[in-house]
């Protein structure tokens, strides 16, 4: 046990202390209670009690950049627990860790578990925790911390320490929790987990004080694991869902735009039964993107008929009735602004188009960071999860569909299916323009990686390509695409992709992440964690030698400036040197191809590296590409 | 950071000779160079070939002169306003050149059905 008089003992082997820095003649003890040997744990330590807990929650993996503030708990993982379920996934930026448990979740369903210090390393998380949060998903926190000050070793271990740890993140995570004793720990922990997942799903945080990590467990005073029941997702009041049924049989032009609908491959399909029920046009749509590119799930196969997401302003315009499905932005994919220096924002909806939101959103608000967008005037809003909503809304919609309306379902179906081949003939006849231009075009890299996986259980788990696999892939398991990175925070692809990865290594499936060079420079370290842990994934370096998006703000500066264009590489360019990722990727035990700047040589490439990871090994392909 | 992307750029379609009929001469080459140079290839891509989400395919043959050259000065979109200021009328000809002689592909094999 840990006491007051023996800190001083506990320093000398502290690392980073003034007193392990000294010689070791010169630093004889002060006192006979510095003389005496350390005091041994010979049963469990409270940590053995929090890897009870953690077990008993059925984590997978555990994640974590090392720190002495969860030492306790970092030796009970890998030993205690025997480093298995959870097994310890080393990274090298907590930022890494957090989005490592990010994409993880949209693949399984199910959280991971992140070591952090409370300090330094929350600081380090928080852009990927604000990700997590925006894109509603839960990440489960565990921060060490020292809350008594009498424990804490003079120095390092007291600008680790803070009064509030959870307060750093607490306007962008679900719920925090500090418990000071561990039975208190095991309750917090099931609540956690619990908030965590009850839809809108977020992140959780909660502290492991060092003091209860560390001290042993009394034999009569061993806490128990408490039970966990997960509450069932909140489903839309029943008369709403009937008024809402009751619009969209009516509806001559019913449009339903769903973003983070699909928490489940169960969800993907009520919604198809919904569509395809009702024969509504359906607009997959990415937060703050009108024309929407990609979806925040796959909520619905991009290349079925009814799916009208590549002429998505004017199915929008045509609708009579728009339903917003866990669409974080429905005043954007309603409204068109123009980004001017007055800036003005038209409706892209026809006068007199009722409008209907259903998303659990509604039920979780919180003040300062401003990812709830902008207000949207509806003529409904429904509070509760979509996807639990769906088989009530079915069933509703069934009960009104008479004979006459099914005829006119059917008619609009194949108008719809119509208009939906029409634009995908318009974007194949599209791709083929600059087909053998160096810089690679976007549209031949993503033809060329399609022609190398479409035959595989593929899983694109990161990257967007100017939205050319929308256009050129077929979509249609719930696997195949899992969205963006919720915050726009740059630094979410290379850990996230990793994370889904890791998640699709036990169904043997191909993972392929499509990486902009500039978000992996954020925290490259990431890559060795993939090596070190043999998760097999496939990277595609979309490598424009630039932060593009800046690029494309400053040419509107500079122009609304009269100022011109010129210079608008400079601060945005990732040129002169050009980094070489391949031989990045090379020396973190990657295999790696490029770069490659000639189309001609782009298929092989691909097909070289996805042998490599056909055999368990990361791989990457540098492709020398145009800006979009 | 805002994350709006340059929409599509309506405007109306003409036919090629319709477009070379009232087009001022203007010099491919220099057009090509300007075209990097001056910014456009951020977003409708090296050759013109446009980008599903930041501009639409330029050439070949997607507008006459009157239409562009109006709509490069004072767009009603999402685009920014290029001025007789950063971008000469002598370079907007050589640019519309430019995209106009971009040559219209073949199927490739990799986008059959």
């Amino acid at each position: 046990m840990r006491q007051a008089a023996a800190v001083g003992a506990a320093m000398a082997a502290t690392p980073g202390s003034a007193v392990a820095q000294a010689p070791g003649p010169a630093a004889a003890p002060a006192t006979a209670a510095d003389a005496e040997p350390e005091a041994l744990t010979g049963g469990r330590a409270g940590s053995d009690f929090m890897v009870d807990t953690i077990k008993a929650l059925g984590f997978e993996y555990i994640c974590a950049n090392p720190g002495s503030s969860f030492r306790g708990l970092h030796e009970s993982v890998i030993n205690y627990g025997n480093n298995s379920k959870p097994e310890l996934i080393t990274c090298m930026h907590e930022e890494s860790a957090v989005a490592i448990a990010h994409g993880y979740f949209k693949i399984e369903g199910k959280p991971l578990a992140v070591m952090a210090h409370g300090t330094v390393g929350l600081q380090h998380a928080s852009m990927a925790i604000y990700n997590a949060w925006c894109d509603r998903v839960p990440v489960y926190l565990l921060l060490g911390n020292t809350l008594d000050a009498t424990m804490r070793a003079p120095g390092v271990e007291w600008v680790h320490s803070v009064q509030d740890a959870a307060a750093l993140v607490r306007d962008f995570t679900k719920w925090d929790d500090t418990p000071m004793s561990l039975a208190h720990f095991g309750e917090s922990a099931m609540r956690a987990y619990k908030v965590a997942m009850t839809p809108p799903y977020g992140p959780v945080v909660l502290i492991a004080d060092s003091e209860l990590q560390e001290r042993p467990i009394a034999e009569h005073a061993a806490p128990r694991v408490p039970q966990l029941t997960l509450a069932a997702p909140p489903q839309a009041e029943a008369g709403a869902v009937a008024e809402v049924a009751k619009l969209l049989v009516a509806a001559e032009n019913p449009v339903l735009i769903a973003d983070r609908l699909a928490r489940t491959p169960a969800g993907l399909a009520r919604f198809v039964e919904l569509a395809e029920l009702l024969q509504a046009a359906v607009i997959s749509a990415q937060p703050n993107v009108l024309p929407p590119t990609a979806a925040g799930r796959m909520n619905f196969p991009n290349q079925h008929p009814l799916n009208q997401t590549l002429r998505s302003v004017a199915a929008t315009a045509e609708a009579d009735v728009v339903v917003g499905l866990e669409i974080a932005n429905f005043y954007g994919a309603t409204n068109i602004m123009r980004d001017q220096l007055e800036r003005t924002t038209r409706p892209g909806t026809r006068a007199g188009a009722k409008l209907v939101t259903i998303s659990a959103t509604d039920l979780t608000s919180k003040s300062n960071y401003q990812d709830f967008q902008r207000y949207a005037e509806v003529d409904l809003a429904l509070a509760g999860d979509g996807e639990a909503t769906l088989p009530a809304l079915i069933e509703a919609v069934r009960r009104l569909i008479t004979p006459a309306r099914r005829g006119a379902f059917d008619a609009r179906g194949k108008r719809l299916a119509d208009a939906s081949a029409a634009a995908l003939a318009r974007t194949r006849s599209d791709a083929g323009y600059a087909w053998d231009a160096s810089p690679i075009s976007t549209a031949r890299l993503a033809a060329e990686l399609w022609d190398k996986i479409r035959r595989e259980d593929w899983s694109l788990v990161n990257g967007n390509l100017s939205g050319w696999p929308q256009r050129l892939w077929t979509f249609d398991k719930y696997h195949q695409y899992i969205g963006v990175s919720g915050g726009s925070g740059i630094g979410y692809g290379a850990p996230a992709a990793i994370g889904a990865a890791l998640a699709n290594k036990k169904y043997g499936r191909l993972s392929v992440n499509i990486q902009n060079d500039g978000d992996l420079m954020y925290a490259p370290g990431v890559l060795w964690t993939a090596a070190h842990h043999q998760i097999p994934l496939l990277t595609v370096v979309h490598n424009n030698r630039a932060y593009h998006e800046e690029t494309m703000h400053l040419q509107r500066m500079g122009n609304r400036r009269n100022r011109g264009v010129d210079r608008a590489h400079i601060g945005n360019e990732i040129d002169n040197p050009a980094i070489d990722y391949s031989k990045f990727a090379q020396s973190m035990g990657w295999y790696g191809e490029g770069p490659v700047a000639n189309p001609n040589d782009l298929g092989p490439a691909l097909a070289r590296a996805i042998a490599a990871v056909k055999k368990g090994q990361p791989a990457l392909v540098d492709v020398v590409t145009q800006a979009r | 950071m805002r994350t709006l992307l340059l929409a599509a750029i309506v405007i109306g379609l003409s036919t090629l000779s319709a477009a070379a009929q009232s087009a001022p001469t203007g010099s491919i080459e220099k057009g090509r160079a300007t075209f990097l140079k001056v910014g456009c290839a951020q977003c409708h891509g090296r050759e013109a070939q446009g980008s599903p989400t930041t501009g639409p395919r330029l050439g070949p043959g997607a507008m006459p002169w009157a239409g562009f050259s109006r709509y490069v000065r004072t767009p009603r979109q999402q685009m920014p306003p290029y001025t007789d200021r950063v971008l000469s009328d002598a370079d907007l000809a050589d640019i519309y050149a430019f995209v106009q002689s971009r040559p219209k592909p073949a199927t490739p094999p990799l986008l059959r059905p």
